[in-house]
C-alpha cells in the first residue's frame, strides 16, 4: 500500500475516512457492530474537524501520520499500541469524544446493544418487559414498616 | 393569561422551577396577580424529545459558564458545572421524582455534626416540626408515591437487582419511593407507563413538575403573566434601597423593564449569586443583598457518583421509571463510618451514549469497548449524599469568560471538603468482606449478589462488575436555593431537595400573601 499524499480535505478523501473508520474500531472495538455505524462516526468526526485552519491542519497532519506509520496494515494489538502513543493529541481526544457521543447515540448500534430507546410513541414500557426480570426474587416495594 | 403593564408595580418572580412556579401557584391562588420571568422557552411536556441527547440540547442551561477548584468537574466538563435546566418548570423537567424529607437533625446541622473544621455549617432559623405541615402540602401537591394514600410504584428490571441487592447486605429501608411520578391517575395526571424518560421532560405526564401543575393552574385564575425567554439581568433600587424594578432580555437581546412591588427570586444555586452580584452600583457595590459578603459563598451541591454494575443475564434497565428506587439507610449520620452526614442511593439509568460519555470521561479501548457490550445486563444507581457548606466554594463573576450578551458569566469554584472526601473513600474503600460485614459501601447492594453462595435464584458464577464513575457534574443536577429571596444561607440537604423547596415556597407565600394584603409590603 502506498502511504497517501498529505490531504487537507480529508473529508472528502476516501483513504483518509478509511484511516479513520480503522482508528475509531480500533479505539472501541465491536465485533458485532456493523462497519455502517463506525463510518458513520468517522462521517461526524471528519465534520467536526473542520473547524479553524490550525484544526483542520493538525487533524490532518496527525492523520498523515498515522499514515506514514502504516497504521492501516497493523494488526489490531499494534494498532491499539500506536493509539495508545498518540492518546493525547487533539486529533485523538476529538475522535474519542465525537466517538462516545455518536457511535453509542446509533440506532443501529443500540439494536446490537439490546437498548430500546425512546418508547414514548410505543406506550413506554409497561407492557414491553419493564419488569421481564426474573432471575432474582421480587422485591418488596412498599417501605419498611418498622422505619415508619 | 393576564397581561401586567411593564410600568405597573407588580409582584415579581424570577425563576419558573420549584420554587417560583410553587409561589406563582400560591400567590394567584390567594387573589395576587404575578409577572413570572423565566429565562428558558415555554416547552411544554408534549414537545420534549425522547431521546437523551436531543432532550439535553433542547432544556440544558448551556449558557457560558466556568469553573474553578480542584473538582474533577473542572476538568472534564469545564463549563457545565451543574446541570440546570434553561426552559419553563426549570430543573423540575428533569428531577427524577425523588421526594425524601429532611430529617429533624438536618435542621440542626451546626448542633449535630458539631465543629466541623473548615466547614460553615449552621443551624436553620426553624425546625422540621415548624416545616412538617408544609411538607404534607407539598407532597399532596406533588402527589408522592408512599404518602397521603399514594400508591408505591411496581418494581422496574433495575429496582429488583437494587433491592435484592439492599436486601443481600442488610439493608431495610428500600422502597419504590417516596417519588412524586403517578402509579395511578391522581391530580389530573395519568398513571406512569414507565417510558425511562421523565428525567427528559416527561412525554407522559405522569410526574409532578410545574410545567404540569402550578403554572397551568396559575394561568387558569387569569392573575398570572407568565414571559418565558426572559432572563432577568440586574434588579434595580429606588432612593429608599429597596428593590423596585427588574430588567430582563427577551431572546433576541432586547432589554425590558419591569417595574416591581415585590421581587420574589427564585433562580438556581448558580444564577441567583450572579443576578445579585450582576445588580451591582455605587450604593451597593458588591452587588445586592451582599453586605455579609455571603452571596455566593457556601456553594453545595451533591456528593455524587453511579455505580453500574453487570450480570450474566439481562437486567435491560433503561425500561422504566429512572429513579424510582430508594435505600435509606446510609442516608443517617452516624460518625463511626469516618464522616458525617450520610447519603441516598437511588436507581439510575442512562441510555448507551450518555453512559459512554460520562461513566469515565476519558475511557477508551478494548475493556471499555467490552463494558458497553455488556450493557444489556448492566444495573446502575446513583449515589446523592451531602457535601459539607464551605466559605470558598462560592460562585462568582467570572473575569474572562462572557456569555452571549456579553454579561460575566458564572464562575463556580469547588474543592472538595475533607469530610466529602472521607464519604466518597467509605464508598471505594470498602472490600466485598467489609461491605458484607459492616453493610456499606456504595457496591454493597451490588456485590452481595454476586457473593452471597446460598441463593436459589442466584447461579455461584455470577460476577458483578462494578464501576464508579467518580464525581459526575452533569449527573449531578444542580443545587438550587431552598429559599426565595435568600442568599448565603446554609442549605443541608441530602437528596433531591425539590420536595423541600415547594415545602419553603408554600410557607413563604403565605407569609407574603398575607403582607401583600395588610398593605404592608
Amino acid at each position: 500500500m502506498h502511504p497517501l499524499a498529505f490531504t487537507l480535505d480529508t473529508g472528502k478523501d476516501e483513504a483518509s475516512r478509511a484511516l479513520l473508520v480503522r482508528a475509531v474500531r480500533v479505539a472501541f472495538p465491536h465485533a458485532n457492530f456493523p462497519d455502517s455505524a463506525y463510518e458513520r462516526t468517522a462521517d461526524v468526526i471528519l465534520t467536526a474537524a473542520e473547524g479553524t485552519p490550525a484544526q483542520k491542519l493538525g487533524f490532518a497532519a496527525t492523520l498523515h501520520d498515522l499514515d506514514q506509520a502504516g497504521f492501516a496494515a497493523m494488526d489490531d494489538a499494534a494498532a491499539l499500541e500506536h493509539l495508545k502513543s498518540i492518546e493525547n493529541t487533539p486529533f485523538f481526544i476529538l475522535t474519542r469524544s465525537a466517538t462516545v457521543v455518536t457511535l453509542y447515540d446509533d440506532p443501529e448500534v443500540w439494536a446490537v446493544l439490546g437498548y430500546e430507546g425512546p418508547s414514548f410513541d410505543k406506550g413506554g414500557y409497561i407492557n414491553r418487559g419493564f419488569n421481564d426480570l426474573d432471575w432474582l426474587p421480587e422485591p418488596r416495594i412498599e417501605e419498611y414498616e418498622a422505619a415508619q | 393569561m393576564n397581561t401586567i403593564a411593564n410600568d405597573e408595580a407588580a409582584v415579581v418572580i424570577i425563576g419558573s422551577g420549584a420554587g417560583g412556579g410553587a409561589m406563582a401557584y400560591e400567590l394567584t391562588a390567594a387573589g395576587i396577580p404575578c409577572v413570572l420571568l423565566e429565562a428558558g422557552a415555554f416547552i411544554k411536556n408534549e414537545d420534549y424529545h425522547n431521546d437523551e441527547w436531543d432532550a439535553f440540547r433542547q432544556m440544558a442551561w448551556l449558557d457560558a459558564r466556568n469553573t474553578s477548584g480542584s473538582w474533577r468537574v473542572a476538568k472534564d466538563f469545564p463549563g457545565l458545572p451543574a446541570w440546570i435546566v434553561k426552559a419553563v418548570g426549570g430543573s423540575t423537567t428533569h428531577l427524577s421524582g425523588a421526594t425524601p424529607r429532611f430529617k429533624d437533625y438536618e435542621f440542626r446541622a451546626r448542633t449535630t455534626y458539631g465543629d466541623i473544621a473548615g466547614a460553615t455549617l449552621l443551624d436553620w432559623p426553624i425546625s422540621l416540626e415548624d416545616l412538617a405541615p408544609y411538607y404534607d402540602k407539598a407532597e399532596i401537591a406533588m402527589g408522592s408515591t408512599h404518602r397521603h394514600g399514594r400508591p408505591a410504584l411496581p418494581a422496574n428490571n433495575n429496582y429488583k437487582v437494587f433491592a435484592n441487592g439492599a436486601e443481600r447486605v442488610g439493608y431495610k429501608q428500600y422502597a419504590t419511593g417516596p417519588y412524586a411520578t403517578n402509579a395511578e391517575p391522581y391530580d389530573g395526571r395519568p398513571a406512569a407507563i414507565q417510558d425511562g424518560f421523565n428525567f427528559q421532560g416527561d412525554k407522559n405526564k405522569s410526574k409532578w413538575s410545574p410545567l404540569m401543575r402550578e403554572i397551568p393552574r396559575a394561568l387558569e385564575t387569569g392573575l398570572l403573566d407568565l414571559r418565558p425567554d426572559s432572563h432577568v439581568v440586574r434588579i434595580t433600587h429606588g432612593a429608599d434601597g429597596k428593590a423596585d424594578a427588574v430588567l430582563y432580555l427577551d431572546k433576541d437581546g432586547n432589554l425590558h423593564r419591569q417595574v416591581a412591588r415585590v421581587v420574589c427570586v427564585a433562580g438556581n444555586s448558580i444564577e441567583t449569586p450572579r443576578l445579585l452580584l450582576l445588580s451591582d452600583c455605587s450604593r451597593f457595590p458588591t452587588g445586592l443583598a451582599n453586605g455579609a459578603d455571603h452571596v455566593g459563598r457556601h456553594y453545595i451541591r451533591h456528593m455524587t457518583c453511579s455505580v453500574y454494575a453487570q450480570f450474566d443475564k439481562p437486567v435491560h434497565m433503561f425500561r422504566g421509571e429512572t429513579m424510582a428506587g430508594i435505600i435509606a439507610d446510609e442516608a443517617a449520620n452516624n460518625p463511626d463510618r469516618g464522616f458525617v452526614g450520610g447519603y441516598y442511593m437511588e436507581t439510575l439509568s442512562l441510555g448507551p451514549s450518555f453512559l459512554a460519555a460520562f461513566i469515565e470521561p476519558e475511557a477508551w479501548g478494548p475493556e471499555f469497548a467490552a463494558m458497553m457490550d455488556a450493557y444489556a445486563n448492566t444495573a446502575g444507581m446513583w449515589i446523592v449524599g451531602e457535601d459539607m457548606p464551605q466559605a470558598s466554594n462560592r460562585i462568582t463573576l467570572s473575569a474572562t469568560v462572557k456569555d452571549q450578551w456579553g454579561l460575566a458569566a458564572p464562575n463556580v469554584h469547588f474543592d472538595d471538603h475533607a469530610n466529602d472526601t472521607a464519604m466518597r473513600d467509605y464508598a471505594y474503600g470498602q472490600g466485598a468482606e467489609a461491605v458484607r460485614d459492616h453493610g456499606g459501601g456504595f457496591l454493597a447492594p451490588y456485590t452481595a449478589l454476586s457473593l452471597d453462595a446460598q441463593p436459589r435464584h442466584l447461579p455461584d458464577e455470577r460476577e458483578a462488575r462494578g464501576w464508579c464513575g467518580r464525581q459526575m457534574g452533569p449527573g449531578a443536577r444542580g443545587a438550587e436555593p431552598l429559599r426565595l429571596g435568600r442568599l448565603g444561607d446554609d442549605h443541608r440537604r441530602r437528596g433531591e431537595p425539590e420536595l423541600t423547596i415547594v415545602a419553603l415556597a408554600i410557607r413563604q407565600a403565605e407569609y407574603l400573601a398575607g403582607e401583600l394584603k395588610a398593605g404592608n409590603l
